[in-house]
Parts: C-alpha cells; structure tokens; sequence
C-alpha cells in the first residue's frame, strides 16, 4: 500500500517520536553502561586499596623491624651530612686536611657542577640523589699513599664519595732515585653523592 | 473507546466499547435522514475507530476451490473469484475451509458477500468522508466461530442459534470455521413459542444442509448452542430436546455474556451484544471492508506501531539500564563498604604504627632514602682490594714490572660505569653479573733476555695464572708480549748483534663481581 503525501505527513510525527525514543533508550544505556564500568573501576581500585592495606597491616611487625634497622642507617647518613646540602668548603677543608696529614708533595683537585643522579620515593615529597665529581690528581709515593688518601676522604664524610675511576702510573725508574721524591701519578674519579629528602624534618 | 455500528435491517446503532462495556450512543434508521444524522453524529468524532457489524439478511455464502496458491497470486485468483461469482464484490470476502489433496492440492474456499451492498454501502462512504478509521467491516456469521469457541466448542459441527435484534440468527460452524448462516425474523411471541419457532428452525437449517450434503446423512449429533434471551432458559430447555441428530445445549445470555467477557450493555440490546463484543475483543482476520475503506486505520496502526515500537525498544532500554543500574548500585554499595574496611584498616595501621620509633622523615621516604643508597653503595667500590690482591700476587713475580694501573666500575650491560681514557674495554670478555670491578695492569718481565721469547710469555702467563688463585677474580683478557695465537701477527729480529729497546710489554684485565 502506498501512501499519500498528506498520509505521510501523518506519520512523522510518531516517526519522530520511535526515533527520538530510540535514541533516548541507547542513550540511557550507554549512561547506565558507563556508570557501570566507573563503579566496577571504583570497585577494583577499593579492592586492590583494602588489599594493600590488609597486606600492610599484617607485614606491620615486618615493617617495623625494617624501620628500626633503616632508621639507624638513615641516623647514620644524617650525622655523616650526606643526608643534607652540598658542603663544598667542608670537602676543601677535608682535602687540605689530608694532604697535610698525609704529607703528599701534590693534590690538585676539581669539583663539577652538582647533577641530579636519582629521585626516588613519592611526589612531591620525593628524596632525590645528587653527585657532584671530582677530579683528583695525586703525586704519590706508592700506591699506599692513594688508597690511604681515598679511605681519609671516606671517612671525612660530607658525601659519599663513590669512586669511579682510578689510574697509576710511573713517574720515573722504580730504583732510580733514592729518598721521598714522589713515583707514582694518580687521576682519579669520584662521585661526591648527597641527598636531599624532601619529607625530612629539620 | 472504541465504537460499533451495528448494521440491521430496521436501523443502525452505534455503540462505544470500553473495557468490556457497551453503550448505546446513537440510533439511526436506515433511511437518508437517518445517514444524515450519522453524518452528523460522526462530525465531532472524525478521528474515532469504528467497527461495523453488519446482522443482515442476503450474506451468500458459497463454496469453491482454488489451486493450492499463496500470497499476490492467491490473492488475484481469489478476487477473480469472487468478481466472477459476484456482480458487486465491494462487500465480499473468502474464507479459507483449509486444503484438499487429490490429484493436485487445491484451497477449500468460502466464498460471501453481501448481495446487497446498497444497505452499507453509503453508511461506509460516510465513515470515510468524515475520516473515521474503519478497522473493518464484519458480519455477525464471521464472528460465530469466535463465539462458539468462547462458548467451548473449538471442533466438531455446530449450530450457534441465538436471538439478535435483527432476528433469530443461525450459524453452522465446522471445526472452527463458518460454513453458513442464515437469518430469520421473527416476531414478539412467548417463550415457549419462541422455543418451539427456535427448534423448528433448527430442524429446517439441518435439513437444508443435509440436502447440500454440506452435513452428512449418518454420524454423531450436531451440537446446538442455543442462547436463550434472559429468563428464558427454562422453556427452551424444555422445549430443545435432543435426538439423534441436533443435542442443544442451552445457555441463559448472562451467561454467554460472561463466557465472552463481556461486563455490561444495554438493556435494550439483545444477543448482538455478543458478536460486538467479540468484533472488539476477537476480530477474525477475514472481513468485508475494502483496502481503500480501511487506509485511515492502517495509517493509525502503522502511527501506533512506530510508537509502540519506539515504546516498547525504550522498555526494554529502560529495562535493561535497571537490570545495570542495580549492578552498578550494587558494585557502588561494596566499594563503600570496602573503603570503610580500608578505613579501619589504615586506621589499626597507623595506630600500630605510631608506637614505632621516632623518625625523621615519612616511613615511605625512610625507605626510599636508604634502599635506593643501598643500591648506590653496592655498585661502587674501592679500588684497594683489588691493589691489595695484585700485590700478593706480585710478591712471587719479582721479575714483573707494573708500569700502570688502570681501575674503573663497569655495569653488566657493558657500559662503563667510568672507563678510562685509552683503558681497554671487555669488548668480548665473559659476561658479568651486576657491576663489576675492572683493573687493567700493563707491566713488562724485566731481567730476561728479549729473544727469550718462551720464557718471556711462560712467565706472563704463569703470572696470569696467579692471579686467577682468587676465584673472585677473572682474568677477562690477556695481552701477551709477543702474539702467539693464530689471528695475530708474529714478528721477530733474528739475528740482530744487540738486544736493543725495551722490555716486551704486556697487559692483563681482572675483573671482579660487586657483591
């Protein structure tokens, strides 16, 4: 059956309406559907929360041994001011101090401008890693007069000094020359790390 | 509301339907003033739905058969039929009596009109010029098989007799399907008359269609549903005794009308009010109207199809985002509870927690602070140890001479961690695990002869040798005085008066793991 302009005209009215329900049936399940992965994304994230936390809460004695024990070493890093600012004129003091000690005839020495190594732990109170190196060059007797050199300067704290290179190498005959000329030239690289922890109470 | 004119002979009634309830909204005679009125009863009801119920005298019906043919081609040979049998076929319609099998399938037909289509024919055109939507046009007949299955029988031969204002109407309907009918007038009588004119009746139409063949001779009793106007059940049960060939059953019309659903007409109506009801309730799809009476209904049905089937989709949508939001509101309701144990649970945390010791810092950042300077002070190291172990070793080698140390931190992935300038790299030495520490030692064999070549490189490789005592140390390369293997190149001075220049040199690279 074929119908009438005028007879049409009858039916867009109700067409209208099937299409504008249509749409509004599609478009109230694609909001209930989105609600539904938002919730099931809300239920994942609660879950995996809770999961962590029991997890948490049942490692507590765990935890606490490994605070006690990390505490100890971060005390440590504290008084050693590697936990801290640069203390460059502290490394000065500490590079004179030795060469005096030490009675080494020549130390020449450059610091390089500070460098972000690492930053680990939570933003934005996260604990970030700095290194700063030195090239030292280092007249020697022996070779014993380097290593002492390298463990003073540990122990002088202010940084940790993480060594990365070193090289020896004779200056003059072994025998040749009598008396405490030095023999040995030694360059070295070493990494003066500090750490800045952001979350630290001063 | 729905409405129905009720076609008779001596007028025509309109009725509204609603709920199972009739009402007599107007009467017309049968004449042109009686049009008119209709014409103006139907102008402030343009756009109503109307069905029309035609009780007349003059509906022929006669039975022929088709070839066994199916939709536009059945349709064609049916109104060649009907066009052939019929001189006007405006009010004619065939009714199928199902399938023959012989020598080829054929259609059992039906065929019926009203032989006199004048009767309807302006009240229809009336109808449609006001633009009524004509959902169609039926005859009481058509509807008897409808009524006789609300009545019980569904199979088997019937007669549905019943009292109609048009006259005594007498149906005979076969295993579901009508196959004639006939109209009586009849007077006002009293009920045992009336009873004996109703079995009188009966007896001729059995008669009458025992002649046609149309029933058998032999075989079980036709059952006779007789429907007794109200009150006057008992005389017709008195009077419709059965035989061998008609068994009546009588019913009171209340009780027909509750059969049917009907809930409520008017009194003045008789049992016509039955076949109303069903022309609402229970149309059959077979009716008289043509296409073109019906075009404003199927206009109105295709309009309420869009929208039911815009409804129904938007249900089920509905439906469907109720099923989801019981699901969401469900997951919503255990994420609350699950963030309320979190809750407690962080709660117990930090109650536990707060009688750890005093720190300086979050416990996340203690953690980070000293893990991640663990990691730092395991790749590096000093280069004592290594010095220390050479020089043990050397003290059983006075003969070699170190002209220079090199020591640097190499990672496992080849990269130096500082590699020296001019230092060698492992290139293809073994491969190391973590970080490892490398010393490159280049030295000479002093206090032998430089043509004493296999001394030379004997005393080399023993002095490599030694230093692998240590499994902690590899030697990952070896860099002899004179080249002996086969991808070198091998040179000498034979025969030179005096040993001249240095020593030959050689290098060694050690490598050992950080721990």
């Amino acid at each position: 059956m074929s119908f009438t302009a005028q007879e049409l005209k009858k039916l867009v009215l109700p067409l209208l309406a099937c299409v504008a329900l249509l749409a509004a049936g599609a478009a109230l399940i694609a909001w209930a559907r989105q609600e539904q992965r938002e919730a099931a994304r809300d239920l994942s994230a609660a879950r995996e929360a809770q999961a962590q936390a029991r997890e948490r809460l049942m490692r507590i004695a765990e935890e606490e041994r490994e605070v006690k024990e990390k505490l100890q070493v971060y005390l440590r890093l504290r008084e050693l001011h590697i936990l801290g600012d640069e203390r460059r004129l502290e490394w000065a003091d500490a590079m004179t101090r030795i060469r005096t000690q030490r009675e080494l005839p020549d130390l020449r020495y450059r610091v390089e401008r500070q460098r972000l190594l690492s930053s680990v732990g939570p933003r934005p109170t996260s604990v970030d890693f700095f290194a700063s190196t030195m090239k030292l060059e280092v007249a020697a007797l022996h070779e014993g007069d380097l290593l002492n050199f390298l463990a003073d300067l540990r122990e002088s704290g202010n940084a940790y000094y993480a060594v990365r290179r070193c090289s020896l190498a004779r200056t003059g005959p072994a025998l040749a020359v009598a008396g405490l000329a030095p023999r040995l030239r030694a360059e070295c690289e070493i990494d003066l790390i500090t750490i800045i922890d952001r979350a630290a109470k001063i | 509301m729905k409405h129905l004119v009720y076609f008779t002979a001596a007028d025509h009634s309109v009725y509204a339907w609603k709920a199972g309830r009739l009402e007599l909204l107007a009467r017309f005679t049968g004449d042109d003033s009686g049009l008119s009125g209709f014409r103006e009863f139907l102008a402030s009801r343009g756009g109503a739905l109307f069905y029309a119920v035609a009780d007349l005298a003059g509906e022929d019906f006669h039975e022929e058969q088709i070839p066994y043919l199916r939709g536009n081609d059945r349709e064609q040979v049916v109104q060649r039929r009907l066009a052939q049998r019929y001189r006007d076929t405006r009010l004619a319609t065939a009714l199928t009596l199902g399938t023959v099998t012989g020598e080829r399938r054929n259609e059992r037909l039906l065929l019926t009109a009203f032989t006199n289509t004048q009767q309807l024919a302006p009240w229809l055109d009336a109808l449609a010029e006001a633009g009524a939507k004509l959902a169609g046009v039926y005859s009481v007949p058509l509807l008897a098989p409808a009524l006789a299955a609300r009545l019980g029988r569904r199979g088997g031969r019937t007669f549905i007799v019943s009292a109609n204002s048009a006259g005594l109407r007498q149906c005979f309907v076969e295993d579901g399907r009508l196959r004639f009918a006939r109209l009586e007038r009849m007077v006002d009588m009293a009920p045992e008359a009336f009873a004996a004119f109703v079995r009188t009746e009966t007896g001729r139409l059995a008669q009458y269609l025992s002649t046609l063949r149309v029933l058998p001779r032999e075989g079980p009793p036709v059952q006779v549903i007789v429907i007794a106007p109200p009150g006057q059940r008992p005389a017709f049960e008195h009077a419709l005794i059965s035989d061998t060939r008609l068994s009546f059953i009588t019913l009171d019309a209340a009780e027909a009308a509750r059969k049917v659903g009907l809930k409520g007409a008017p009194e003045a109506t008789r049992a016509e009010r039955l076949y109303l009801h069903l022309a609402v309730k229970r149309p059959p799809r077979e009716q008289f109207a043509r296409r073109e009476d019906r075009r404003s209904y199927y206009l109105w049905q295709l309009q309420r199809g869009l929208m039911a089937a815009g409804a129904l989709v938007f249900a089920v949508c509905g439906l469907y985002a109720g099923y989801t939001w019981l699901d969401e509101s469900g997951m919503r309701g255990d994420a609350r509870d699950l963030r309320a144990q979190t809750q407690q649970t962080t709660q117990e945390y930090q109650r536990i927690t707060s009688a750890f010791p005093v720190t300086q810092t979050t416990t996340d950042n203690l953690r980070a602070t000293v893990d991640e300077f663990r990691n730092i002070a395991r790749r590096t190291a000093t280069p004592r140890d290594a010095l220390v172990y050479v020089s043990q070793v050397m003290s059983d080698f006075p003969q070699i001479e170190l002209d220079s140390l090199q020591w640097w931190v190499e990672r496992a992935d080849g990269r130096a961690a500082a590699n020296p300038a001019g230092g060698a790299s492992t290139g293809g030495a073994p491969a190391l695990n973590g970080v490892a520490q490398m010393l490159e030692l280049s030295g000479r064999v002093g206090a032998m002869r430089r043509s004493d070549y296999r001394a030379i490189t004997a005393e080399v490789q023993r002095f490599a040798n030694a230093l692998r005592v240590d499994p902690a140390y590899r030697v990952v390369r070896t860099q002899l005085p004179f080249d002996v293997t086969s991808e070198g190149t091998l040179s000498g001075d034979i025969g030179t008066a005096a040993e001249t220049g240095e020593a030959p040199r050689f290098t060694i690279v050690l490598a050992r793991n950080l721990p």
